[in-house]
């Protein structure tokens, strides 16, 4: 694979609140966060000529729709668009898509890429609908789904197995969405926001698929965000900041988590590639924005993107260092147990959150000489494994 | 016996072989004659070899569980009578995972590697479903 090194940047990003939001329909959530993307990058909106819109999971006939074109037509590039299609693989969308678009734009077939994803997991569809839905997604019909399987299962399945490999204490499970939650207190755009939780209250929710609790459960929410990705040597004409795409890789593993590998063997030639092609290491990285919808899944990135050694992610988070004022700060928008779960868009959400944090526009969770920012994404039930490295410099 | 209501499998090519053999008390996984490969699930082609010379084995039907959770709530609705139950990945000794059931056992007793073996439930007069209980084995 050749590299894409330094050669393209996001260079605007948008996000509306994570919540509920009954009164406010898919399309004009992502046309909000879309507008805010394209006064954000500094463009004009007819200088975007691809419009990649992320799969809707909450409603089939949104999702069938040709919500594509439908955001050509909301933004009126009828007249400018070239291509536009959808990117559909669960929470690891966002990464597919950025890849896509540092394509287009380095091969000279795109100027302008607009991602956008919207989806209304928390009213678009009630809790029956979900689980039902959940219970069906990434798990064999013919071998698997006569025994009871949903994601919060998947949930239980993983963390029982990785703190049986480990010695991870439930405590330090729950330091997790501690963490996240103190990220989210500070993030305006979080259904937490000022609603930090401790340890001590996680760790007396029920348990609901052991050993899974309620409160180590993400929250079903609605959420928008959009991001624009353009060549390094417009974006530095553009935009105060951009942040540019220094390095990514991936690797697609299975199907149902049945058949998931040894993910440290799998995965890690992902995480080694990513780096190389950035030109740098784990020591390089000042921020990280880790794919989570569990607090599990939290603790296994660290340590594949040896941020941590094996096993040793529980501790670093119960110590504080994950945590606003840590050394070394993860999942600065809260994630999605501190932002809630937006469908697909918890992929999307780390992104823009990468990319506020190089371009200084975080807010109260803005950290100190940011740099370097690593962001992954995985779907379905952990088929995939993506990272991305932002840098502040080529 | 009222009606079964939970979801049934979706009976294939290949997985009405399967549960043809475990309406007779027999779990089945396929081996690849071409190259060797051990295979579950059931396929047409060998990912490994893309071969398609698959033979079906009878497995000892033994293994240990490689994780496993205790649904207590929230689980999909057919299965909200049977809460609280065990949703388990077993490996097999023959060097496959499946996803089951364990059944007959005290859940408080239940841990990674645990030594299980297979019991079948027939829950139609077509479907038995392979499922495992806890299991003493000789060193």
């Amino acid at each position: 694979m050749g590299s894409i090194r330094g050669k393209t940047a996001v260079v605007g990003v948008g996000e509306v609140p994570t919540g509920m939001y009954p009164e406010r329909s898919f399309i004009d959530a992502a046309v909000s966060a879309s507008e805010m993307a394209i006064k954000d990058a500094g463009i004009r909106k007819e200088d975007i000529d691809t419009v990649i819109p992320i799969v809707v999971v909450s409603n089939a006939l949104d999702n069938a729709n040709m919500i594509c074109s439908w955001m050509v037509e909301e933004l009126g590039l009828g007249r400018t668009a070239k291509s536009n299609f959808q990117v559909a693989s669960g929470g690891s969308s966002s990464a597919n898509a950025l890849k896509t678009a540092a394509a287009l734009v380095n091969a000279g077939l795109s100027k302008a890429v607009l991602v956008v994803h919207s989806d209304r997991l928390g009213t678009g569809l009630d809790l029956g609908m979900a689980i039902t839905m959940f219970a069906k997604v990434s798990t064999s019909q013919e071998y698997e789904m006569p025994y009871g399987f949903s994601q919060l299962a998947l949930a239980g399945l993983l963390q029982q197995r990785y703190m049986h490999d480990t010695g991870t204490t439930e405590r330090q499970i729950a330091a997790v969405v501690e963490t996240n939650r103190k990220w989210a207190a500070l993030n305006p755009n979080s259904i937490f926001y000022k609603k930090p939780i401790t340890i001590e209250k996680v760790l007396e929710s029920p348990v609901i698929s052991s050993p899974v609790r309620a409160r180590t459960m993400n929250k079903l929410c609605d959420g928008a965000s959009a991001f624009i990705v353009t060549s390094a040597e417009r974006a530095r004409d553009l935009t105060g900041q951009p942040a540019y795409i220094l390095g990514l890789s991936s690797r697609c593993t299975h199907f149902t988590v049945t058949q998931q590998p040894d993910i440290f063997k799998a995965w890690s030639p992902a995480v080694d590639e990513a780096y190389e092609m950035a030109g740098i290491g784990p020591g390089n990285v000042d921020v990280a924005e880790l794919y989570d919808a569990f607090p599990t899944f939290t603790l296994i990135s660290t340590e594949l993107t040896q941020l941590c050694g094996r096993g040793e992610a529980g501790k670093f988070f119960e110590e504080g260092h994950a945590a606003p004022g840590g050394k070394l700060p993860i999942q600065t928008n809260g994630a999605m147990m501190g932002q809630g779960h937006t469908g697909a868009g918890g992929g999307p959400a780390l992104l823009v959150e990468a990319v506020r944090q190089i371009a200084g526009k975080a807010g109260e969770r803005q950290v100190d000489n940011v740099r370097h920012v690593i962001v992954t994404g995985s779907g379905g039930v952990g088929m995939d494994f993506h990272m991305e490295v932002l840098g502040k410099e080529v | 016996m009222s009606e079964y209501k939970k979801p049934l499998p979706l009976i294939t090519r290949t997985s009405k072989v399967f549960y043809d053999g475990c309406r007779e008390g027999k779990l089945l996984y396929q081996h690849c004659r071409d190259c060797g490969e051990v295979i579950f699930f059931p396929k047409e082609l060998c990912p490994n070899c893309m071969g398609r010379d698959l033979e079906w084995l009878e497995s000892r039907g033994k293994g240990k569980i490689h994780t496993f959770t205790i649904a207590y709530a929230a689980a999909p609705p057919e299965f909200a009578e049977d809460q609280p139950y065990v949703l388990a990945i077993v490996e097999m000794d023959e060097g496959y995972r499946m996803m089951s059931n364990i059944v007959d056992c005290d859940f408080e007793t239940i841990t990674c590697e645990m030594p299980v073996e297979v019991v079948f439930d027939p829950v139609t007069p077509e479907v038995s479903l392979p499922k495992f209980k806890p299991v003493v084995r000789k060193k």
